[in-house]
């Protein structure tokens, strides 16, 4: 377990930047809860096997107590390294993301089960999305009672959404809770 | 009687010669009878013979001659007979079936019945007309004079009065004008005016040359005069103006042989509209001339109230739309209003006009920089836009394409083996159709629905094209501008013309084009005072009220094209969250923010939970700190809020925290700009308890009995949404403190003692009922007695307690002894067992 260099720090806020906007800076200032320290310390990330952990630093500290090849995993992973070196978004992340997300699309009742599925938003699925997306934003989804289903990007804008006809794809697919069943062994 | 048709008779004798024939003068021709028949029959033979001569002659060489005629008889008769003038009894005019009044007798008679004529006319054109009526005024005013004069000298005056009321004798006039004074000469031309117009209304074909009478009377150096045959003349226009548009003859046609008929018919109309354009022209310059400049404008205003279909409506649309701007108030208003009914009334001039006038008032603002008053965009609310006309578009387009293709293959089959006489048959035929379709058209009363659409949508596009040339203009001088320290500028404040643009796109919201809707949607973000992360220092000048306004138009056009697709407007809301900040009671309009209240979150179906809950807290909070009115807006905004969200309602609950729900912020932040990173659903509304003691009785009565529905289930209170609106909350609380404020003025210092007061907490009842009371000492009497009460409250606790503390002392030292007595005893009973 290490923090993250320079390289690997841009990659995971860029990543993070495309859903929360400005809000990243909530995100990388969160003040603990728990631990002892006044004033309270930070929440950071965490590099360990490929995967980037967000955690408080009360938690990394106790955490070094285990040796690192039996520490499973520490805080709440948000996403991995791939082989190619790329970073890549869990659905882990969802509860962070949703929390801070600037761009949300709420799907119609009938439209949730095929986006756990892992296929993408179309725009017949669509109930409700925020004003001034553009295509390229990430975009968290929602269920009509409120609930993070996912998230993913937006393929068109707000302004391009009301025009096209109902079968255009309107969210591309990154993640979904589906994955906690479907992917089970991965995660 | 053929023949005295077109005899023109002009009844100008004094009004009041009836009233000279009296009992006296009866009395006489009773007793005289033959001297009475032999009057009668004499006139009738003269004015036979008048009319046989004269009815060839030309108008203006006729009135001549009956002129002079009518002095020669005045001669005779003078001669003849002194007193002997009366017994026109047995000769009543007679109505010909065109209306014309044809008279037997002497001029004198048919006068009277004249005046009877002119005054029930007069009494109908009451209520249309203030000129004329204040010209009868003066009529009887004048009436009653000569009746004085006439009790002096009795034998002078009957002549007299018969060159003064032949108005149109000019040489006789200018006889009597010495006489009379500077203002009898003004009753006179009143009366003169007041004449001529009637005759004019009564036959306007053969009385048309009168019109240039009157516009000679407009140019005259006396202003009030002048002032008078303005108006007259537009009360002439008025009623003579036919309902169609007059086209004057091209010169071949002039050359063409016509009837009679119609060469009079064309005189007659070339003379009115000739004339109307010298009143016209005059109106208009005259509009410059400060002392005529209301006057011009309101016969302009009338004029184009009552004909906009006639020739020239395009100048008079020009003059009164740069009226709209007139400094002076009461010109402004009247143009408002006349383009108005303008715009209401579009079946007069089918629409054309108003096309005309918004254009016009398009290019005002474009011209002077959107700096102008903003009544002149308030009228643009009374345009009415037919919505079927859109809809029925799409129909009949897939018809026409429907025949079209049949038709093409009709053609293409018919073409085959048709020869060439064939298809010229063919092409002669639908020629002719055409021909007769176009005919059709023009000959059918309704007007073209694609002509009338095409209008609507110019119309519109101009009337948004006015409203976003504001709107970007706002957002430019925001930005950058130098401040002008015009006098304008303090007058009208910053932005004149925002607050009613922004009422207009709220009103035709639902006919913006989409394309359209991006751009809008994002100026009015910038004007509601959004500031991207790295542009803080922009901040604009808008007044709190106007960026609430923004924000309520974002959500007006998003709710009227909610077919498009369903948008959540979150940075409005945050700018929402955000004002509620900077709201202060008396600076803003409340109104505006009970309707911000009402649209962004009464009426809005879907809330996440977060923002729900921000919002809850945060109008909880405002509700305490601002007027009661707003504080029962909030109320309502917030009992509804928790009724929807189910998640919320955790805020009632006496734990914080939040639990798991509060999401990532676990601790409250009042200050924070976001709803979503306030934590609000960690915190305790103890804002409603307070709120449940306030001393407005509605207030206080909506905080306890949302407090009251905490514990109940979700289903029993959902059988409590209230059907209360933010707006009509609001309404209500400020009608009823006006009632109050009202009731309650006679006895201010009893008014500075409650006020003073205000923040103790009493029953509502205990102020309801001081306040009922007038007296300042029954007041005072009254607080005291209340006080009084509070202390003796307190005596009684303090010495409640004090009775509870020795009590409880005599307790422990009876224990004390009673456990002292068993020690003592079990010591006394330990030695005896060692003893």
């Amino acid at each position: 377990m290490r923090p993250l260099d320079e390289k690997e720090t841009t990659a995971v806020f860029e990543k993070l930047f495309k859903f929360t906007g400005p809000n990243l800076k909530h995100i990388v200032e969160r003040p603990e809860t728990e631990g002892p320290d006044d004033p309270p310390g930070r929440y950071c990330f965490r590099l360990h096997k490929n995967r980037v952990y967000y955690a408080s630093e009360t938690l990394i500290r106790r955490a070094t107590n285990v040796s690192r090849e039996r520490l499973v995993s520490v805080g709440t992973c948000i996403g991995k390294y791939t082989k190619t070196g790329s970073f890549r978004l869990t659905v882990q992340s969802l509860d962070l993301l949703a929390a801070h997300a600037r761009h949300k699309v709420w799907l119609k009742p009938t439209a949730e089960m095929s986006f756990l599925y892992g296929n993408s938003v179309l725009k017949g699925g669509l109930a409700r999305i925020t004003d001034n997306t553009n295509a390229g934003d990430g975009v968290v989804v929602y269920s009509m009672s409120d609930i993070p289903l996912g998230f993913g990007v937006a393929a068109r804008s707000t302004q391009d959404c009301r025009k096209t006809d109902t079968n255009a794809i309107v969210v591309n697919h990154q993640a979904d809770v589906g994955e906690y069943l479907r992917h089970e062994e991965d995660l | 009687m053929g023949k005295k048709k077109n005899v023109v008779l002009p009844p100008q004798l004094p009004p009041d010669i009836e009233v000279e024939v009296s009992d006296e003068d009866l009395a006489f021709v009773k007793e005289n009878q033959e001297f009475a028949n032999f009057l009668s029959r004499l006139d009738t033979n003269l004015i036979n013979r008048h009319v046989t001569r004269v009815a060839d002659c030309k108008e203006d060489e006729l009135e001549a001659l009956y002129e002079k005629k009518k002095k020669k008889a005045d001669l005779k008769r003078a001669k003849e007979e002194q007193g002997l003038q009366v017994d026109r009894v047995d000769a009543l005019p007679i109505k010909t079936l065109e209306g014309e009044l044809c008279y037997r007798t002497v001029e004198s008679k048919p006068d009277a019945s004249l005046k009877e004529n002119d005054s029930a006319s007069e009494v109908k054109d009451n209520n249309v007309d203030k000129g004329l009526v204040r010209l009868t005024k003066a009529e009887r005013r004048q009436k009653m004079k000569k009746n004085k004069k006439e009790a002096k000298r009795k034998a002078k005056e009957q002549v007299k009065e018969d060159a003064s009321g032949g108005g149109l004798h000019s040489d006789v006039l200018a006889k009597v004008e010495k006489e009379l004074s500077a203002e009898e000469v003004f009753a006179r031309k009143k009366i003169k005016l007041a004449e001529v117009g009637m005759s004019l209304l009564e036959d306007p074909e053969s009385n048309i040359k009168c019109l240039k009478e009157l516009l000679h009377i407009c140019s005259e150096k006396d202003h009030n005069i002048a002032k008078l045959g303005l108006m007259s003349l537009v009360a002439v226009f008025k009623d003579i103006i036919p309902g169609y548009r007059i086209r004057l003859p091209t010169e071949k046609e002039l050359e063409m042989k016509v009837s009679k008929e119609i060469r009079q018919t064309r005189f007659y109309e070339s003379t009115l509209l000739s004339s109307y354009k010298a009143y016209l022209l005059k109106l208009i310059a005259l509009e410059e001339d400060p002392s005529f400049h209301s006057v011009a404008v309101r016969c302009m205003c009338i004029l184009l109230d009552s004909v906009p279909h006639f020739n020239f409506r395009e100048n008079l649309v020009a003059v009164v739309v740069r009226n709209l701007n007139s400094s002076d108030d009461v010109v402004r208003k009247l143009c408002c209003e006349t383009l108005r009914s303008l715009f209401t009334n579009e079946g007069k001039h089918e629409g054309q006009v108003t096309l005309e006038a918004v254009r016009l008032i398009s290019e005002l603002v474009k011209a002077h920089d959107c700096y102008l008053h903003p009544d002149i965009l308030e009228v643009f609310l009374s345009l009415k836009f037919d919505e079927d006309l859109g809809k029925a578009r799409p129909k009949e387009n897939a018809k026409v394409s429907k025949k079209k293709k049949r038709k093409k293959y009709l053609e293409q089959s018919n073409q085959l083996p048709s020869t060439d006489g064939k298809r010229r048959k063919h092409e002669l035929m639908t020629k002719t159709r055409e021909e007769l379709n176009a005919d059709m058209k023009s000959v059918s009363f309704t007007p073209d629905n694609d002509e009338r659409r095409a209008a609507q949508s110019e119309i519109l596009s101009a009337i948004f094209g006015t409203y976003f040339r504001i709107i970007r203009h706002c957002m430019d001088s925001s930005l950058s501008r130098p401040m002008l320290n015009d006098i304008s500028s303090i007058r009208l404040g910053q932005h004149p013309l925002l607050g009613p643009c922004l009422t207009g796109l709220g009103k035709f919201s639902h006919l913006i084009d989409l394309d359209f809707m991006g751009a809008l949607m994002g100026s009015l973000k910038k004007l509601a005072g959004h500031s991207g992360s790295h542009c803080g220092s922009t901040s604009n000048s808008l007044t709190v009220s106007e960026k609430l306004q923004c924000c309520i138009v974002a959500f007006r056009v998003m709710r009227n094209n909610l077919d498009a697709l369903n948008v959540d407007l979150q940075e409005f809301y945050v700018q929402l969250y955000n004002l509620l900040l900077e709201y202060r009671p008396f600076r803003d309009r409340g109104d505006v923010l009970a309707e911000a209240l009402k649209t962004m979150l009464w009426e809005g179906k879907q809330h996440d939970m977060h923002r729900a809950a921000a919002f809850v807290k945060r109008l909880a909070t405002f509700s305490l700190s601002f007027g009661s009115p707003e504080a029962l807006a909030a109320l309502v905004t917030i009992k509804h809020l928790l009724l929807r969200n189910s998640k919320c309602r955790g805020l009632l609950e006496n734990d914080p925290g939040g639990g798991s729900l509060s999401g990532l912020v676990v601790k409250y932040r009042p200050d924070a700009s976001d709803p979503h990173l306030s934590g609000a659903l960690a915190s305790v509304l103890w804002e409603l308890s307070l709120l449940s003691k306030h001393y407005n009785p509605s207030v206080s009565s909506a905080a306890s009995s949302m407090l009251s529905t905490a514990g109940m289930n979700p289903p029993q209170s959902q059988a409590f949404l209230s059907t209360v609106s933010p707006t009509k909350a609001f309404e209500d609380l400020t009608t009823e403190q006006e009632l109050f404020k009202a009731a309650n003025k006679k006895f201010s210092p009893s008014r500075k003692i409650k006020s003073g007061n205000e923040f103790v907490l009493m029953n509502a009842e205990d102020v309801r009922k001081i306040e009922s009371v007038g007296d300042e000492d029954v007041v005072e009497g009254k607080f005291e007695e209340h006080f009084k009460l509070l202390k003796d409250f307190d005596e009684n606790e303090r010495l409640r307690l004090e009775l509870d503390r020795t009590s409880a002392a005599f307790r422990l030292y009876g224990e004390y002894r009673q456990q002292k007595k068993l020690k003592r005893k079990a010591k006394e009973d330990k030695k005896r067992t060692c003893l």
